[in-house]
């Protein structure tokens, strides 16, 4: 670790020169929130670090026809006071409320917590549903990916080393009535979440929900979308069976991903309860 | 600038500075083992505790997660920028009056979460208070008197212009 | 009302708050030393095994490294503890956990010692380990230590059990079960130390303790008394895991040896790994009461695991039976209590000493029959709680200062109002509210042994008075409050009372900081002190006044007649004439409580001279799909005898329900599996209840002012009304700690709340 090597480029294409030659042996810093950890117990050990933090072109949320555009470098803050992802993102600006913690939001940025492809990563599950794709770049060009496929396992990014993630572009969800972010953990704040989930609906005025997305997090190696679990509720009034019965539905398709693993026992009733909390206002309503 | 040492420039408590070193660096070992502030201390190394905490461009983080490279250009404010002994800030002195100091340990990175809370907003709501310390770790108080405190420092301010 | 006190009942500025607030208290890590050497320690990693080799050459040849220490490079008698000597600081011939230490390494930078560590080779050849203290307890278990597994035994034996069961219409039986806790204090275990110009030893500790240390480090060493001097640092928190032996032995070694600056600090990772733990406790619990709900007999086993060394262990194993009733009457009791050696990393003291344990367990009881029975639990608590005259379970006659009637009657107008609106208010959809009582009594000072303080009080010619104690300050404000009482004594403001503490080259030893026992023992000692020294200066004060003794007061660094300030003379003066005649201006006070050592067969005896007692209300709300505790309200009320510092008493119930909740709810420590703050969960301030702290005072005679303590009381019940809360809540209970998310979603479950609303 003593001849570890710290670079800041001036410009993307800087950065990217360095990927293009040194990727392999590069970690890239963006808050550090997650790589200061790494260095520190040893599960990184490179020859580089390449700080990107400051570069322009990785920051900014900008609202485009194409969707809502979140620099990788924004900051868990920087989402937590965006009134532009209130008003078309409101789940991810929502996941940054429990998001660790205040001094950990000021640095940690969306992009680092994607990239390092924890299973229980709070940015994943709202990026899911706005079906993200995250903006690559590298000498070679651009290239665009769900946000799903970038972690190929646990901690595990699928990403080439030469590649990095300039953005994150969300969907636009036109008329969206209801929108959440929850998480369980073992305490109130600065908690890795034991499961987490984000939901958008649209519901009419005569009760039918038109329009439906959710993503389940902490419980799966990657991130899932769940199509079965979504066309449940789409069309539908939702009663409190209902949203019992997508919860049940949620639960099983989780545990054909995972198989019964020992956390199951808790978290098999614990997902279809976290939805059933979660979407209770829409029955409510 | 490829370098196993860096070399940075700085603001930290109102004086500029430089300094050089190995890049691994955490900005808490630059503060406390070559700058030789010891007011902010190291209380997991992993930031969970936010015993480390200062102010960068006003804002609170654990300087156990940064590494000191991330500091050039940067106007830092560690707790031995806050006040004196005989001299204290109104949020230490708030600290004192209301008895939420008991070991000290948490206190340094709690008084700097609260300084960079009130900078930014003045009249916090409880909740924000809770929110802005909520990653600072306090085994001994339980928080009440620090709640108090915050809120007395906060009341405080806006009695003096 | 006018307190007829000056200082006492005061919440004045704590001493060191400055201090500390500016950053400028001195913690071990921070103080500066001429270019000292990092201190590591190896650790075997391997829960049971011989030690047949160990290689240090190659560590030896890494730059930087200066030298490795094993066993053999100890001076003196290489056996530590507390209480039983059974802890080798470094080991020699086996290891008996994965923390033990094998070798320590001193290097110029921490790069150097961690290579050392990794190149130091030794050679072992394991041994079947044992985990669990039942198995432990079977005759072919493996041997933690020669002389078997049970390391303690303690037998509390009144009445008839058997019979007294015959007559009871409700007779429940329970087995209650904890984990290890870690005491997570925010600074990590440090220390330092030099080699001062006269060849003494100086060591700065993070210490509960210094006295302690200062007699182990000397016995490791095998050196006079004079050569060591252990200063305690500030130290961040303790709980009861810096009264071991942590790093300060490390320190003299090497100071022994290398004769120059050391430091050793712990990471965090290094604290959970190497230090003690709150013992696991198994409790079978079997009680009954008739109908009435008078409880007329216990039956306890008690099983403490106490891991590989003994540390505070014996405490433990004695202290959890003593306290096995709870603050109630009850007649006939049969109480085993074992603590048992097993080859999990060792336990120790942490705040309560197995009393948070077994309050759990007695506060679950009580409920279960006032459930039975038909009985409103806050009654049934009431009908059997203690009382002046009241008989314990060890033959022990309470004749004074039992507040516990006080503390339930004071939570209960909180009681009544959460029973009638709280509780009625619909908690929404999928959750459940539930209202929980705990109580707890608390003996002051160690189980039934002598455990002394001495203090010194001082005056100089100029007047001032310098307070020379022994006392750890660890932030629970013992400086604070002794300060408080000598100036009481001597009409001084606190401020005025300069203090020594903490440093064995000046002060006497005060026992540990530990047991809740400073205020009480402590403070006795230096209110004797200062009175002698009072008394001596009211001598002269009549010769030179010429009024009776009973006539006099002080104030403001003067004696003067009361109702005529004017008529005065300084204590300057006093102790220049005092000095003249030849007689003491330096006076020495000393306490030990009254208390009568427990008979081997059958426990009775005086264990403690005062109790400390508490009631605490919990309201909580229950998440019955997740299994999320949310504790919305904690209504605490403790009799401490008196609040000599009053804000003080509240900051430790604030804290004491803080470290409950925890225990209640998300802390479990796995050896082995919890290596960091990122795997063990402390309370945040998001999780904290609305706290409302209750100072009850009911005099004790025998303390200072009539003060008992709470540093440890402040926690004790705080778990026990939360479990009660949840069990109100949902209507199953839980019967081990902590009621985490896996836990209380099951209990839901099993109470049928897992289903879709209507």
């Amino acid at each position: 670790m003593s001849r570890l090597q710290y670079s800041r480029p001036e410009s993307l294409a800087e950065a990217l020169d360095h990927l293009d030659r040194h990727g392999r042996r590069t970690k890239i810093l963006a808050g550090g929130t997650d790589l200061v950890v790494d260095l520190r117990n040893g599960a990184a050990e490179p020859e580089f670090i390449l700080d990107v933090s400051r570069l322009n072109e990785l920051k900014g949320i900008d609202v485009t026809p194409e969707g809502v555009s979140v620099g990788a470098g924004v900051t868990l803050a920087e989402i937590e006071s965006s009134d532009a992802l209130e008003r078309h993102a409101p789940a991810l600006r929502k996941c940054s409320f429990t998001f660790a913690s205040r001094q950990i939001r000021n640095v940690a940025t969306i992009g680092g917590n994607v990239a390092h492809c924890s299973p229980c990563g709070d940015t994943v599950p709202p990026l899911v549903i706005h079906e993200a794709r995250a903006e690559l770049a590298s000498k070679r060009g651009r290239r665009e990916v769900p946000v799903e496929d970038i972690a190929s396992g646990p901690y595990a990014c699928a990403l080439p080393p030469e590649e990095l993630i300039l953005r994150f572009i969300l969907k636009p969800a036109p008329g969206v009535t209801f929108a959440d972010f929850q998480k369980i953990g073992r305490r109130r704040e600065l908690a890795i979440a034991r499961i987490n989930a984000a939901a958008m609906a649209r519901q009419e005025p005569d009760g039918r929900v038109s329009f439906f997305r959710f993503s389940l997090g902490s419980c799966t190696p990657t991130p899932h979308r769940m199509p079965e679990v979504e066309s449940c509720l789409s069309g539908r009034v939702p009663t409190a069976k209902l949203i019992w019965d997508a919860g049940k539905l949620l639960a099983d398709r989780t545990i054909a991903i995972t198989g019964r693993r020992p956390s199951i026992i808790y978290k098999e009733f614990a997902i279809q309860g976290l939805l059933v909390r979660m979407l209770h206002p829409l029955v409510t309503s | 600038m490829d370098a196993s040492s860096v070399g940075i420039r700085f603001t930290l408590n109102g004086r500029s500075r430089s300094a050089v070193f190995p890049a691994d660096t955490t900005a808490l070992k630059l503060i406390r083992d070559a700058l030789k502030l010891k007011g902010t201390k190291e209380g997991c190394g992993v930031g969970e505790c936010g015993a480390c905490t200062v102010i960068v461009d006003g804002k609170a983080v654990n300087s156990c997660l940064m590494l000191a490279a991330q500091l050039d250009g940067r106007t830092v404010q560690t707790i031995e920028g806050l006040g004196r002994p005989e001299a204290l800030h109104p949020i230490q002195e708030a600290f004192v009056k209301e008895h939420a100091v008991q070991c000290g340990f948490c206190t340094p990175g709690l008084l700097m979460s609260t300084k960079a809370l009130l900078d930014e907003n003045p009249a916090p709501t409880r909740a924000e208070i809770s929110k802005a310390i909520a990653g600072n770790l306090c085994r001994c108080t339980g928080y009440h008197h620090i709640f108090a405190s915050i809120e007395d420092a906060a009341q405080n301010r806006r009695e003096r212009p | 009302m006018t307190s007829p006190h000056k200082a006492i009942g005061k919440s004045i500025e704590r001493v060191g708050a400055r201090e500390k607030v500016t950053g400028q208290a001195r913690y071990s890590a921070d103080i500066e030393l001429d270019a000292p050497l990092v201190l590591k320690a190896l650790r075997s990693g391997r829960p049971h095994a011989e030690i047949l080799a160990i290689q240090t050459d190659n560590a030896l040849r890494i730059k930087g490294v200066v030298a490795v220490f094993t066993a053999k490079d100890i001076p003196g008698k290489n056996l530590t503890g507390i209480i039983i000597k059974d802890q080798p600081i470094l080991m020699g011939d086996k290891v008996r956990s994965i923390a033990d230490p094998v070798a320590l390494v001193a290097a110029e930078t921490e790069t150097a010692a961690e290579a050392a560590l990794k190149a130091i080779e030794v050679a072992y050849r394991d041994l079947p380990a044992v985990f669990d203290p039942e198995k432990a307890m079977a005759e072919d278990a493996p041997k933690v230590h020669a002389r078997g597994n049970v390391m303690v035994n303690r037998t509390i034996r009144r009445g008839d059990a058997e019979a007294a069961f015959t007559r009871c219409r409700s007779v429940i039986e329970k087995t209650y079960r904890t984990t290890f806790i870690e005491h997570n204090y925010l600074e990590p275990d440090a220390g330092a130390g030099f080699v001062d110009s006269d060849g003494t030893l100086v060591i700065y500790a993070s210490t509960q303790n210094p006295h302690y240390d200062h007699k182990d480090v000397v016995t490791v060493l095998g050196v006079a008394d004079e050569k060591v001097r252990i200063i305690q640092a500030a130290t961040g928190g303790g709980f009861g895991s810096k009264l071991d032996l942590n790093v300060q032995g490390f320190i003299g070694l090497a100071l022994y040896h290398l004769k120059r600056p050391v430091r050793y600090v712990y990471t965090r990772e290094e604290a959970y790994l190497a230090t003690a733990k709150r013992h696991p406790l198994i409790m079978r619990m079997k009680t009954g009461a008739d109908e009435n709900g008078r409880l007329l007999a216990m039956q306890a086993t008690i099983i403490c695991d106490t891991g590989a060394y003994a540390s505070y262990g014996p405490a433990v194993a004695n202290r959890a039976p003593v306290h096995a009733t709870g603050p109630y009457a009850i007649e006939s009791v049969d109480i085993q209590s074992f603590g048992v050696y097993t080859n999990n990393p060792f336990c120790g003291a942490m705040r309560g000493f197995g009393t948070p344990q077994i309050a759990f367990a007695h506060e679950s009881q009580i409920d279960l029959h006032a459930q039975e029975l038909g009985l409103d639990p806050l009654a049934v608590r009431m009908l059997n709680a203690h009382r002046v005259g009241s008989t314990t379970a060890t033959g022990q006659v309470l004749s004074a200062s039992v507040g516990i009637g006080d503390c339930l009657a004071a939570i209960q107008p909180h009681y009544d109002k959460a029973r009638a609106t709280w509780a009625a208010a619909p908690a929404g959809p999928y959750k459940k509210r539930g209202i929980g009582i705990g109580a707890m009594w608390y003996g002051i000072g160690n189980t039934g042994v002598q455990n002394p303080s001495t203090a010194r009080v001082e005056m100089d010619l100029d007047g001032s008075v310098t307070l020379f104690t022994g006392c750890a300050d660890i932030g629970q404000g013992s400086s604070t409050v002794l300060a408080q009482i000598a100036a009481e004594i001597l009409g001084l403001a606190p401020q005025a009372v300069r203090l020594v503490t903490a440093d064995t080259k000046f002060t006497a030893n005060a026992g540990a900081t530990s047991a809740s026992r400073q205020t009480y023992i402590s403070g006795n000692a230096v209110k004797q002190a200062a009175e002698q020294l009072a008394e001596v200066l009211k001598t002269e004060a009549v010769n030179k006044l010429r009024v009776a003794k009973s006539a006099l007061m002080f104030d403001a660094g003067c004696a003067a007649v009361a109702g005529q300030p004017d008529t005065r003379v300084s204590f300057s003066e006093l102790a220049k004439r005092i000095k003249s005649k030849g007689a003491s201006l330096s006076w020495q006070g000393y306490f030990d409580p009254e208390t009568v050592p427990l008979d081997p067969q059958t426990g009775q005896g005086v264990p403690y001279a005062t109790y400390a007692f508490a009631a605490q209300l919990a309201l909580v709300s229950v998440d019955v799909l997740t299994g999320e505790v949310a504790v919305e309200s904690v209504v605490a009320a403790h009799d401490v005898g008196k609040a000599i510092h009053p804000e003080n008493v509240i900051g430790q119930i604030c804290g004491g329900v803080a470290m409950g909740l925890g225990f209640a709810l998300m802390e479990e420590f796995e050896p082995g599996k919890t290596l960091s703050m990122k795997d063990y969960h402390i309370p945040t301030c998001a999780d904290m209840p609305e706290v409302v702290p209750i100072i009850v005072e009911s005099p004790e005679p025998s303390g200072p002012f009539g003060a008992k303590g709470v540093g440890e009381p402040a926690l004790i019940p705080t778990a026990p009304a939360i479990l009660n809360a949840i069990a109100d809540a949902l209507g199953v209970r839980l019967y081990a700690l902590p009621a985490n998310l896996e836990r209380v979603l099951a209990a839901s479950m099993a109470a049928g709340h897992f289903k879709p609303v209507p």
